[in-house]
C-alpha cells in the first residue's frame, strides 16, 4: 500500500516536471548573434572605408 | 498581393538602384540597405512569433540564413569572374573577382559563426561534423586560402591568373565536398523555403535577406573600387608618376 | 630540309616524366625525405595518441593518409623547386611540346613517389601500430593509386603557383588542405576497410567516389595547369 501512493506521488512529480517542449528564454543567444552580425558588418564598412583609395598618385597601392 | 510586394518590390527597388541610379549607387545602396535592415530586423526581433520548438532563440534565422545565402551569391560571382577572366583577361573581372571573394568571406564567417552560437541551445553543441557544416568550414578555408594567394603573388597578371585558377578548383570542389561528406547522416534542418518555413516568420526572413543583399553589393562596389585602384596603381607607367622638373624634360623610357 | 613533326601529347610527357624520375633516381634525395619524415609522423602519432595500440589500429587508415599528405607538401614542393635552377623551367615551356605535357609528367612522377611513400609505410604500420592486412595487397595497392593520384593532380597544380609565389611553403598546405578533403576522407576509408575488412561491401563506392575526384581533378589540372605556367 506504502509502495502504491509513493508511486502515485513521484508520478505526480514527474508530471509537473516535464516542459511544453520550447525552449525558454534564449534572449541571450539572440542578442550575442545579432551583436556579432551588425557589430562584424560594421567592422568591416569601416575598414572599406580606411581602405578607399586615395586621390593622391604617389602613395603606393600597398602600405 | 502581400506576398508579391514583399517578395518582388524590394528587388525591383534594389535592381533600379543599380541599373538607372548607377552613378548616385555608392550611396543610395547602402542606405538602402540599412533601412531594409532596420525593418527586416525589428520585425524579425519584436513582431514575428517565437518558434513552436525552438522559441525565441530562431530569430537568431534572421541574419544566420541571409548571411549564408548571401555568401554563396557572392562567391558564385567570384566562380564568374575567375571563369570570365581565363577568356578574356581584364582589370575589372580581376577586381570584381578579388571583391567578391572577400565580402563572401566576411558574409560565410558571420554565418557559420552564427549557425555555432544557434546551435548551442538547439542541438546541445556548438559545433557537429555533419555535411552542411563541414563544407561551410572548409569553404572558409579554401577562400582564405585564395586571399592570401591575392596576397603573396606580386605581379598583378600572374596574380589574376593564378587567382583565376584556384577560385574555380575552389568553387568546383565545393559541391563534391557536400556531396561526399552528405554520406553520412545530416544534422542540419533542411533549407528554408517558403514550403519549410512559416508565413509569419517569411516576411521578416525576406526582408532580412534583401538587406543583406543590398549591404554585400554595397560592401563589393566599394571593394571593387578599392581593388581597381590598386590595380591601376600597379601598372601605371613612369609617366603617370608625379615629376619634378628635371625630370619633366626627360623621355620617357629612356634612363 | 624536312620540318621535325612536333611531338605528341603522350610522348612529351613520358620523355618528362623519364627525365623526371632519372634526376630523382640518382640523388633519391626526395625519397629519403618523404620517407624519414613520414616515419616520423607516424612515430609522432603513436606518441601523441597514447600506448593504446587498439585505437591506433583502429585508426591506422585515417593516420596513413594524414602522413601521406603532410610528405607529400614536400614532394610536390620539390618537384618545381628542382625546375628553378637555370631556369629549366622555361626552357620546357618552349620546347615545342605541349605545356599540359609537364603537368601530365610531373603529376605522374608525384603521383609514383607517393605510392612508393605509401608501399614503404604499411609495413611500417603492421610493426607499429598491429594492423593486419585483412583484405589484401591488391586493395592496399588500388587505394593508394587512387589516393594520391587525387592528391598529386590538384597538387601539381598549386605546387606550381607556389613555388612562384612568397611563403611558397606556407601557401602551398594552405591552398591545398581544404580542396583535397573529399579525397583523403574517401582514401582514409576505404584504406581502414581494407584494413579491418569490409563486411558490408563499402569498399567499392568508396573507389567509385575515389575514381569521380580524379576523374575531376586531372581533368581540372590538365585544362588549367598550362594558364599556370606560361608567361
Amino acid at each position: 500500500m506504502n509502495a502504491l501512493t509513493t508511486l502515485v506521488v513521484l508520478g505526480q512529480v514527474a508530471a509537473g516536471e516535464v516542459g511544453s517542449g520550447r525552449i525558454t528564454g534564449g534572449w541571450g543567444y539572440v542578442w550575442v548573434s545579432y551583436g556579432i552580425t551588425w557589430g562584424s558588418l560594421a567592422l568591416y564598412a569601416l575598414s572599406l572605408w580606411l581602405r578607399r583609395p586615395t586621390k593622391n598618385l604617389t602613395a603606393g597601392p600597398k602600405e | 498581393m502581400f506576398v508579391f510586394t514583399t517578395a518582388v518590390l524590394p528587388l525591383l527597388i534594389l535592381v533600379l538602384l543599380v541599373t538607372v541610379g548607377r552613378k548616385f549607387a555608392h550611396v543610395t545602396m547602402p542606405i538602402y540597405a540599412l533601412i531594409l535592415l532596420g525593418i527586416g530586423h525589428f520585425i524579425g526581433l519584436a513582431v514575428a512569433p517565437p518558434d513552436r520548438e525552438m522559441g525565441d532563440v530562431q530569430r537568431i534565422m534572421y541574419a544566420h540564413v541571409p548571411a549564408v545565402w548571401v555568401a554563396m551569391v557572392a562567391l558564385t560571382t567570384n566562380f564568374v569572374c575567375s571563369v570570365m577572366y581565363l577568356f578574356k583577361p581584364g582589370w575589372k573581372t580581376d577586381s570584381l573577382a578579388e571583391a567578391s571573394a572577400e565580402v563572401g568571406l566576411v558574409f560565410g564567417a558571420v554565418g557559420v559563426l552564427l549557425g555555432a552560437i544557434w546551435g548551442r541551445p538547439t542541438w546541445g553543441v556548438y559545433w557537429t561534423w555533419d555535411p552542411r557544416l563541414t563544407t561551410a568550414a572548409i569553404l572558409l578555408v579554401a577562400y582564405m586560402g585564395y586571399m592570401a594567394l591575392r596576397r603573396f603573388v606580386e605581379d598583378p597578371e600572374k596574380r589574376a591568373v593564378w587567382s583565376s585558377v584556384v577560385g574555380i578548383i575552389a568553387a568546383v570542389d565545393l559541391p563534391i565536398i557536400w556531396f561526399s561528406v552528405k554520406w553520412w547522416r545530416s544534422l542540419h534542418q533542411v533549407q528554408s523555403t517558403p514550403k519549410t518555413v512559416d508565413p509569419a516568420m517569411q516576411l521578416p526572413l525576406r526582408i532580412s535577406a534583401y538587406a543583406f543583399l543590398a549591404l554585400a553589393i554595397a560592401f563589393i562596389m566599394y571593394r571593387y573600387r578599392i581593388a581597381l585602384a590598386e590595380r591601376n596603381a600597379e601598372v601605371a607607367l613612369p609617366e603617370a608618376l608625379p615629376t619634378d622638373e628635371a625630370s619633366a624634360k626627360r623621355t620617357p623610357g629612356v634612363a | 630540309m624536312s620540318r621535325p613533326a612536333p611531338i605528341g601529347l603522350l610522348r612529351a610527357s613520358m620523355v618528362l616524366l623519364r627525365k623526371d624520375l632519372l634526376i630523382e633516381w640518382r640523388t633519391r634525395a626526395r625519397l629519403n625525405a618523404l620517407v624519414f619524415f613520414a616515419l616520423s609522423t607516424l612515430l609522432l602519432f603513436s606518441f601523441a595518441l597514447g600506448p593504446d595500440t587498439k585505437l591506433l589500429e583502429r585508426n591506422a587508415g585515417g593516420y596513413l593518409w594524414l602522413a601521406i599528405l603532410f610528405a607529400s607538401t614536400l614532394s610536390l614542393g620539390e618537384s618545381f623547386r628542382i625546375e628553378a635552377e637555370n631556369a629549366c623551367l622555361d626552357g620546357l615551356r618552349m620546347a615545342p611540346a605541349d605545356a599540359r605535357a609537364i603537368f601530365l609528367s610531373k603529376a605522374v612522377g608525384n603521383t609514383l613517389l607517393l605510392v612508393l611513400l605509401g608501399s614503404l609505410l604499411i609495413p611500417v604500420m603492421v610493426a607499429l601500430y598491429g594492423v593486419k592486412v585483412v583484405l589484401g595487397v591488391e586493395h592496399v595497392l588500388a587505394t593508394l593509386v587512387l589516393g594520391c593520384m587525387a592528391l598529386a593532380a590538384p597538387g601539381t597544380v598549386y605546387a606550381a603557383i607556389a613555388s612562384n609565389a612568397r611563403a611558397r611553403d606556407v601557401l602551398l598546405p594552405l591552398l591545398l588542405f581544404p580542396l583535397i578533403v573529399p579525397a583523403l576522407l574517401a582514401a582514409a576509408k576505404g584504406m581502414t576497410l581494407v584494413l579491418q575488412g569490409d563486411p558490408m561491401n563499402q569498399l567499392k563506392s568508396w573507389y567509385g567516389l575515389l575514381g569521380g575526384f580524379n576523374l575531376i581533378y586531372w581533368g581540372l589540372g590538365f585544362l588549367l595547369f598550362p594558364r599556370v605556367i606560361e608567361d
